[in-house]
């Protein structure tokens, strides 16, 4: 096969017995591969109401046609589950090195099934894949655990581990791979701890091939130097890293301050900028396989009780520690961020469920005694201690470990919680972008950004400038969006690519690697059936239009200060319409003629 | 008013702010600051009269594309931000 | 005077673009491990050095061939002659930077035979980190004094 190996791995955990599988073709070109395959055999292999956390749910890794291959940043792989966090369909992708290694080993993907009695990790070289023994690693953090396993298998293979927070069922940890890189959202490690598996371990030394290798060298050539010459992906990223967005997110008011209370323009937005990050901690920039931009951050804080060397922090986790919990100390939020990367825990969740706890503190409701801390906002230790006390399920950490909406509920105040469908909201304040705030209300994994990048047109202008503040072709925007992205999650590659390139770049190298002829339009439409499928899974999960909705505050709170003083989100006027251009009911049930349009 | 610079446009200013008198619109600032700072700087906002799509001019956090672009008037308290363009997630 | 392949460390942002497009060229598939040049990661000193054949001067891999398959151009390429190689791998355990290797996907011994003086990484690399210039004096030197740091890295012995 072409942009494909052909086969798929099945492991059941419950009676260790591993089989391989070949893909199935249909399927593959229905629904383009990773985000979007992983969703469609979820869908034909698991109860949407089964419970995320027991053995009947399942895990499933998956990899794309582009993953492997010379298209721009083909590192990428997805993590598919019922997610703990939401009870939404969980998926997360991640880039690095992991998944590209899977495919050269010969496998597109591998479905866990059940659960292991004791703790396991799966190493597969090639034709040999196995089950061994992770009683020893059990408890190890990330790095441990990846060092750990080179050892015992090969200095060069790849690693795709839990830390601590996954093993004890944290709701938001992550599966990191390469020790830095984190399938981060959704909670996918807490899925893989529940099933005892610590790790994958790979190595690979087949090829990855593709149908037209000619077309094919042309249409990545031409997206590279697309990627190249961009000066968002060929300068922006590289020199500064997706903390760049800092400031500018902040001018325009948008930025999230103390829990979302404050509004959206935080005083020390300076301080925790990409900018200074570049200044003061940044050893140098790191890419991911086969990427030519380079946005990862080798970081290291040199002195101080925050003293530590990693990757990150990322504009998201910079804006969860930073505006979010009030904190200006950009040494602190590298170091609660370094913490995350090692217990494995997802920085946007973490450091936004301290931001509410914190606002819970200030308003009095949690005590002194039940925080173990004094918790007002912009207590810099205070991020650093509680990340790790909720990596390990310690003290107050205990309470963090459910995710911002259990912790608020449980003190009388869901609606405190800045989260949509339990999962929290990241760094744009929908009040001062209306289409961010429709898309978090609609995207299938809860509250989240990557899922329709509103931002993009609406603060950097990006294919084209939409203003912020209005409600005006949002909807159709968004369906656009969010199609597309689902398109670039299921290919392989970056989202990032699509500030350079787009659909026509995109589909071209679909096209030559698998060997079809789909045009771009029926390609968008392949995305269309994905964000379909995702909500048909969600419905039967049980959820509901109702839960198409942002927390008061967004709709309610006037935004306080700033460019969008005034403002709340519109959502009243936007989801309607939203539902009308997905071809949905009132109700936001995609409708019969919808459903055979998309061949679903 | 208060000029922010930001990104790799401090790279050209080698300063983060500025404060600047008298200009009464965006066309009128931007080719002071060109004055000052020269060809790495114009080349950077501007493409003949029209600003570049290589920056981010926001007048108190509104992108001056929605208020007229470089017709758009300039009050003594206002703060201008100039960004490269930029983008993450 | 003949170009050289030149690297710089502090350039390459550890993408393996190279090892992509030099396995594509050679076998038009994507194989890393059948790749000429290898990006090895130093973690913990955050860097990342794409390594191929030096095309040294008195090359070891060609002193220890039996059937002398290896052979050096005039323009200084060190060259494989496939028909003539008989598979031993003495050549794999003889250089001392490892630049050599045995490729399963292709079941031959293979290395670095610059593109036939187009090299594919050259053109590929995003960043810069590898070159194909004139060999000066100075640049020779600087392969040299890169050579030289693989080998404390690896803790090997020259010949």
């Amino acid at each position: 096969m072409f942009g494909w190996t052909g086969t798929v791995l099945r492991v059941n955990l419950s009676d260790g017995t591993i089989k391989k599988e070949a893909i199935n073709t249909k399927d593959a070109s229905s629904y383009i591969g990773a985000r979007g395959l992983a969703t469609k055999i979820m869908m034909n292999e698991v109860d949407p109401k089964v419970d995320p956390l027991s053995p009947e749910n399942k895990l499933i890794f998956m990899t794309g046609p582009l993953t492997g291959t010379f298209a721009p940043t083909s590192g990428r792989y997805v993590v598919v589950s019922k997610a703990p966090l939401t009870g939404t369909i969980g998926s997360s992708n991640s880039g690095g090195h992991f998944g590209p290694e899977l495919k050269f080993a010969g496998y597109d993907g591998i479905i866990f099934e059940g659960k292991s009695e004791k703790p396991v990790y799966l190493w597969i070289h090639d034709d040999l894949v196995e089950l061994r023994s992770a009683e020893h690693l059990w408890g190890k953090n990330v790095f441990e655990t990846t060092d750990e396993i080179l050892k015992e298998t090969a200095d060069d293979a790849r690693v795709a581990c839990i830390g601590p927070a996954g093993e004890k069922m944290v709701l938001f940890a992550t599966v990191m791979n390469d020790k830095h890189r984190a399938a981060g959202r959704s909670g996918m490690g807490t899925v893989m701890g529940s099933k005892n598996l610590k790790a994958v371990a790979v190595k690979g030394s087949k090829s990855v091939e593709v149908a037209r290798t000619d077309d094919f060298l042309a249409a990545c050539r031409d997206a590279r130097k697309k990627l190249k010459e961009h000066p968002v992906t060929g300068n922006g990223l590289p020199t500064y890293g997706t903390e760049i967005l800092i400031n500018v997110v902040n001018q325009v008011g948008a930025l999230p301050t103390r829990n979302w209370r404050d509004g959206g323009v935080y005083e020390y937005a300076e301080d925790i900028s990409g900018e200074t990050l570049r200044e003061k901690y940044l050893v140098r920039n790191k890419a991911c396989f086969g990427c030519p931009i380079g946005c990862g951050r080798v970081t290291r804080v040199p002195e101080g009780r925050f003293k530590g060397f990693g990757e990150g922090p990322e504009y998201e986790p910079g804006w969860a520690y930073g505006a979010s919990c009030g904190v200006r100390d950009l040494a602190a939020i590298c170091k609660a961020n370094f913490i995350c990367n090692e217990l494995g825990l997802d920085p946007i969740t973490m450091g936004t469920t301290i931001a509410c706890a914190m606002e819970l503190y200030e308003k009095g409701i949690i005590s002194r005694e039940i925080a173990g801390m004094d918790l007002r906002f912009g207590n810099a230790d205070a991020i650093v201690e509680l990340t790790r006390l909720t990596g390990m399920r310690e003290g107050f950490g205990e309470r963090l470990a459910m995710g911002s909406y259990r912790m608020a509920e449980s003190f009388g105040h869901p609606e405190l919680s800045m989260s949509v469908k339990k999962q929290e909201m990241p760094a744009y304040d929908g009040r001062g972008a209306q289409g961010m705030g429709l898309e978090y209300a609609t995207s299938n994994r809860g509250g989240c950004h990557v899922r329709g990048y509103m931002t993009s047109p609406e603060i950097l202008g990006i294919p084209e400038k939409l203003d912020p503040l209005v409600t005006t072709d949002k909807a159709a925007w968004l369906k656009t969006f969010q199609d597309l992205t689902a398109v670039v999650d299921s290919a392989g590659i970056c989202l990032f690519t699509t500030f350079a390139i787009g659909l026509p770049e995109i589909s071209s190298m679909l096209r030559d690697a698998v060997g079809f002829d789909a045009s771009n339009e029926e390609i968008l439409k392949a995305g269309e059936r994905i964000w379909n499928l995702e909500r048909l899974f969600n419905i039967a999960a049980g959820f509901t239009s109702e839960d198409d909705t942002l927390p008061p505050r967004l709709l309610k709170e006037p935004m306080p200060s700033g460019p969008a003083k005034g403002k709340v989100v519109e959502l009243e006027k936007m989801l309607p319409e939203y539902y009308s251009v997905r071809g949905w009911n009132e109700e936001g049930i995609p409708t019969e003629e919808k459903l055979a349009e998309l061949s679903i | 008013m208060k000029v922010k610079f930001f990104g790799n446009i401090r790279d050209i200013t080698r300063i983060k702010e500025i404060q600047i008198k008298g200009a009464a619109n965006v066309g009128q600032l931007l080719r002071e600051l060109c004055d000052e700072y020269g060809k790495a700087f114009r080349d950077k906002v501007f493409r003949g009269n029209e600003i570049t799509g290589e920056v981010i001019i926001l007048v108190n956090g509104r992108n001056v594309y929605f208020t007229g672009g470089i017709d758009t008037a300039l009050n003594k308290d206002d703060e201008v931000s100039i960004f490269p363009i930029v983008a993450g997630g | 005077m003949s170009k050289i392949l030149t690297i710089s460390p502090d350039k390459c942002i550890g993408c393996r673009s190279c090892e992509l497009i030099c396995s594509f060229g050679k076998m038009q598939a994507f194989n890393p491990k059948s790749s000429r040049v290898s990006v090895l990661a130093f973690e913990d000193m955050a860097v990342s050095v794409p390594i191929m054949c030096m095309q040294c001067e008195d090359p070891s891999c060609m002193k220890v061939c039996p059937v002398s398959a290896i052979t050096r151009t005039i323009d200084g390429t060190v060259l494989i002659d496939d028909d003539r190689c008989i598979g031993c791998k003495m050549c794999v355990s003889a250089c001392p930077l490892g630049n050599i290797s045995f490729s399963t996907a292709e079941g031959k011994v293979v290395k670095c035979d610059l593109c036939g003086g187009e090299p594919k990484c050259v053109e590929y690399c995003p960043s810069g980190a590898i070159q194909y210039k004139e060999a000066t004096p100075s640049n020779l030197s600087r392969k040299k004094l890169i050579a030289e740091r693989f080998k404390e890295l690896f803790g090997e012995v020259n010949q």
